[in-house]
């Protein structure tokens, strides 16, 4: 009985950290390169949106979701690349672009999911990502495997960011682009880069939430996940790691509530379900003078 | 290229692109633009009533849109005046059930209580701001969802009407409501309010030390500091002022429309405000008119969906493509030559 307590909570914890893993691993690479990157929330939305409907579109079970989630990631990279347009060519004021992608991935996700569901607020069940059912995970083992699959994008971003000479330069985009200009190399490019990529990672995370654990798309099912994990990119020190303990660490109180439902009868349930949100604030102040953003972050060249 | 990029400098590129894109999508949902737009003016300024419906939506949009300009002025990215707005509201509805004095105590005590609940909620994330230097844009939309649960908890517990089916406060008694303007509208006397607080935020930002420091704060902080400015103070007395009048908002929509406070409050005003802060520039006299117009795409929109079949959603999306393009225009106006026409 104890045990499988402790195991569902493990569990619960990995599978709601997922969409903060890939939304934060997003923030770390944007962030690294000097574009704070406000819009991750709407970039998750345009993600699980897209998937959803595709995946509803093609209909096969098996071939469905696939499409779905590749459909996410370019959904995601789409709005990644405007923000990083909007950021290099335009110099627009990142958070200010950042907020507005939010309003436009929102509102259009609300708006094409009344075209094409014929519903307001939340879409027809769609294929999701199956498999044999999971023991703990309460997953079927496709969105099991995305789950492994956002350990190896952790590694694969922090070989990219420290060890590859592309990640470097990144880097030294965000600390100071005009090093960068002055070696012969164009810091606009690689912070659309960052961000198109960003994007992609966010709108993965985004088309787990929908596919992945669910079937369908609701308005609101981010619910700030984007900014959680931006508060998780601080708070993992602008590292990949780093971002990722963070996100488990967020992905557990969030999995407490799912847990801990009707076992805990003096938390009321509202409580339990701003548990994430407030350790996102603990995290947020606790954590003072001891980290330092990216010199450049958020600095239009 | 530079011929476009005067074009969209100007005043008509950002209106036209908006026009364009709303016919866009009035098309994708199968209605015509002349249908959609019909739809939209008719239902925002077509007769008394739709007209005082786009005023209170104005109203309720301009307080937590003035409480923004004020922290945006500063350079704090307050995102957080939903959750504001909400407190607020929810400060209001507990006093004003339990309170059953004469309508001139009662009305500014209720308002009162929407001040300082929307403060206090802003004021948390200016002392998080300047004590432990947490991101603002973080911790205010943080709150957000911590005042929903805590909104949610206390109407559906403590302040629970027993008379009520759903979750929400008792009913203010008549006496509390505020006045209309025009007879059985939504449109109240809050609208004045929210103007005078235009006006006074603008004697605030040309005319007093607070105003100038805040303005330093915002657009040369190393400045502001080297002039002995307390940043720190400055920084939660900014997000303190701001949530108190997306408070202040809130308590005006318990007090003057809802007469009793429930969670379905605000449809996201906190968040639109955003939009028509930065459409009026952040001075709040324009505010005011962006408050209008947006006004009128929030009360026409629910019109344009039922007599026109296109989703009122659709009004966000285009919301946020006009604030991409006005922070675009705002670097091509001050960034790149433009062409004498």
């Amino acid at each position: 009985m104890t045990l499988s307590i402790i195991l569902t909570l493990l569990a619960t914890t990995l599978t709601k950290s997922v969409p903060i893993i890939y939304a934060a691993l997003g923030g770390v690479i944007s962030e690294r390169s000097g574009v704070i990157n406000i819009g991750l929330e709407g970039m998750m939305v345009a993600g699980a949106f897209t998937a959803v409907v595709t995946s509803n579109a093609i209909g096969d079970p098996v071939f469905g979701p696939l499409c779905g989630l590749l459909a996410g990631v370019v959904a995601g990279m789409l709005v990644g690349w405007i923000l990083g347009y909007a950021a290099t060519k335009f110099k627009v004021d990142q958070i200010v672009a950042g907020i507005g992608i939010n309003l436009i991935c929102t509102g259009g996700a609300a708006y094409g999911l009344v075209l094409i569901f014929n519903q307001p607020g939340a879409s027809a069940q769609v294929p999701s990502l199956g498999g044999a059912n999971i023991q703990y995970f309460n997953l079927h083992a496709g969105a099991v495997a995305l789950l492994v699959f956002a350990f190896v994008c952790a590694f694969g971003l922090n070989w990219l960011l420290f060890k590859s000479p592309w990640g470097l330069r990144v880097q030294a985009c965000g600390e100071n682009p005009h090093a960068v200009k002055s070696a012969g190399l164009d810091p606009l490019k690689f912070r659309l880069a960052a961000v198109t990529i960003s994007g992609a990672l966010a709108g993965l995370g985004g088309a787990f939430l929908s596919i992945g654990e669910l079937n369908i798309f609701s308005d609101g099912m981010t619910s700030g996940r984007g900014f959680i994990a931006l508060a998780a990119v601080i708070f993992g020190r602008w590292t990949p790691w780093g971002a990722t303990g963070a996100a488990i660490f967020f992905g557990f109180f969030e999995a407490l509530q799912y847990v801990l439902q009707g076992q805990v009868a003096w938390l009321p349930a509202d409580a339990m379900t701003a548990l994430p949100y407030v350790a996102a604030l603990v995290a947020l102040a606790g954590i003072t003078g001891r980290v330092r953003a990216p010199a450049a972050d958020g600095v239009p060249y | 290229m530079k011929r476009a990029i005067a074009f969209i400098s100007g005043p008509i590129g950002p209106l036209l692109l908006v026009i364009v894109m709303m016919s866009i999508v009035m098309i994708v949902a199968g209605s015509t633009p002349w249908a959609g737009f019909a739809a939209l003016f008719g239902g925002a300024l077509g007769g008394t009533h739709e007209l005082a419906e786009t005023l209170a939506q104005t109203t309720a949009l301009l307080f937590p849109a003035l409480g923004l300009c004020l922290a945006f002025r500063a350079g704090l990215f307050n995102i957080g005046a939903e959750g504001q707005l909400l407190l607020g509201g929810l400060a209001a509805g507990a006093l004003g059930a339990n309170f059953a004095g004469p309508g001139w105590l009662a009305i500014p005590m209720i308002l009162a209580a929407g001040f300082i609940g929307g403060g206090l909620w802003g004021a948390l994330a200016g002392w998080m701001k300047s004590r432990f230097n947490a991101n603002e844009i973080i911790s205010t939309l943080m709150l957000n969802y911590v005042a929903i649960s805590i909104a949610n908890y206390l109407v559906a517990g403590p302040l629970k009407s027993p008379l009520a089916s759903g979750a929400e406060t008792a009913p203010l008694p008549a006496g509390s409501w505020l006045p209309s303007l025009i007879p059985d509208t939504r449109l109240t006397i809050a609208l004045l309010i929210a103007i005078a607080i235009a006006v006074i935020l603008q004697f605030v930002f040309t005319r007093t030390v607070f105003g100038y420091e805040l303005r330093a704060l915002g657009e040369a902080p190393e400045a502001a500091r080297r002039n002995h400015v307390d940043i720190n103070r400055l920084t939660w007395m900014v997000m303190g002022l701001s949530g108190a009048i997306a408070g202040l908002g809130g308590s005006a929509i318990v007090a003057g429309e809802l007469h009793r406070f429930n969670t379905q409050l605000s449809p996201g005003y906190g968040f639109t405000a955003i939009a028509v802060a930065l459409v009026g520039n952040l001075h709040p006299i324009w505010i005011c008119l962006a408050a209008f117009g947006f006004g009128i795409l929030e009360s026409g929109g629910l019109a344009m969906q039922a007599s026109a079949g296109v989703p009122k959603d659709a009004i966000h999306f285009i919301e946020g493509i006009i604030i991409v393009v006005l922070a675009a225009r705002w670097y091509i106006t001050t960034h790149v030559e433009v062409p004498a026409a």
